[in-house]
């Protein structure tokens, strides 16, 4: 008999629901994401970004990250890993007309100072260390999980990839990068490949490390 | 602008439900909380309610049956958004859940 496997992502969903806060929040950001402006344009993405980067200040992590980094069936392709996916409402906040190359695009994410920072602050904190236990050089998987969602609502917005294992990356790929194309590599390969923030995730994802978030008073 | 009239016991009651128990035709898997006002607004009923319950007890309004004092929503509960079952569409709810009650 085919046994029904838990959807961790569906019941983090739920939960917001439950919860005034994470409700209110995930609204907020889902009507600029799904309001078509023009016939040319899905959305207002700048608005979409802003109400974003404002679920994930507002949302207590038990909810925001619930949702975001919720667990998957190794290898899943349908409903959990495509309703995490979804999470973000891709087709504003992520995808374009056009896939820049991913230099371009730090370049551009350089010139705003939140996502300067925010990118520098990744940078940091999801920096992979094989010969760490945590596989992280800073051994803490809440400031990376904290400064990933920190990308969310900026250019440099990532998303999980359709693969079989955790994989994320910003909206941009390494074509066209001239003689830039190791740098490029180097810097999508810090998303995609990411030993830390792979462990991080997977971590919050089975509730093995809970001192990932801070605990919140009973609501 | 109405200004609702104190009814001690119109009072907001809460449920929990799944999306689909609404009725309004989506299809999800995803749940809320449902609140709605209940409850008499007898004690909160002015001259004009009387007024109506003679008249329509004496016979004098034809064919018409105007409403009383109804313990109401006066003010409504945040946006509700969900994802479809086909993990694409996300759908928002307004005005479908109480906050606040009164007798208006």
């Amino acid at each position: 008999p085919a046994v029904t496997r838990e959807n961790n992502c569906l019941n983090a969903a739920k939960a917001c629901n439950l919860n005034d806060t994470c409700k209110k929040y995930r609204s907020a950001y889902i009507s600029p994401c799904t309001s078509r402006v023009s016939t040319a344009e899905v959305c207002n993405k700048r608005k979409c970004h802003k109400a974003l980067r404002q679920f994930f200040d507002k949302v207590p992590p038990k909810h925001s990250y619930g949702m975001l980094f919720c667990s998957c069936p190794a290898g899943d392709q349908s409903a959990c890993s495509e309703r995490r996916r979804q999470t973000i409402v891709p087709v504003c906040s992520y995808e374009d007309k056009e896939k820049p190359n991913c230099l371009s695009l730090q370049a551009s994410c350089k010139t705003n100072y939140i996502c300067r920072s925010r990118l520098a602050d990744f940078f940091a904190n999801c920096q992979s260390e094989p010969r760490s236990l945590s596989g992280c050089l800073k051994e803490n998987y809440a400031d990376c999980l904290l400064s990933y969602s920190g990308l969310i609502g900026t250019v440099m917005t990532p998303n999980y990839l359709r693969s079989p294992k955790i994989s994320v990356v910003p909206y941009c790929d390494c074509s066209s990068s001239g003689n830039g194309k190791e740098e490029c590599d180097k810097f999508t390969e810090f998303f995609t490949d990411n030993t830390c923030l792979r462990k991080a995730i997977h971590a919050f994802g089975n509730g093995t490390d809970v001192g990932v978030w801070q605990p919140m008073p009973p609501v | 602008r109405i200004k609702p009239v104190e009814g001690r016991g119109c009072l907001l009651k809460e449920v929990h439900l799944n999306v689909t128990d609404l009725g309004l035709g989506y299809r999800t898997k995803e749940e809320l909380i449902f609140r709605y006002c209940s409850g008499p607004c007898s004690d909160a009923e002015t001259n004009y309610d009387k007024i109506l319950n003679n008249l329509t007890h004496n016979k004098k309004l034809v064919k018409d049956t105007p409403s009383r004092t109804c313990c109401r929503p006066i003010t409504f509960d945040d946006d509700l958004s969900f994802l479809d079952d086909n993990n694409e569409d996300y759908h928002i709810l307004r005005k479908h859940s109480a906050r606040k009650c009164g007798c208006v």
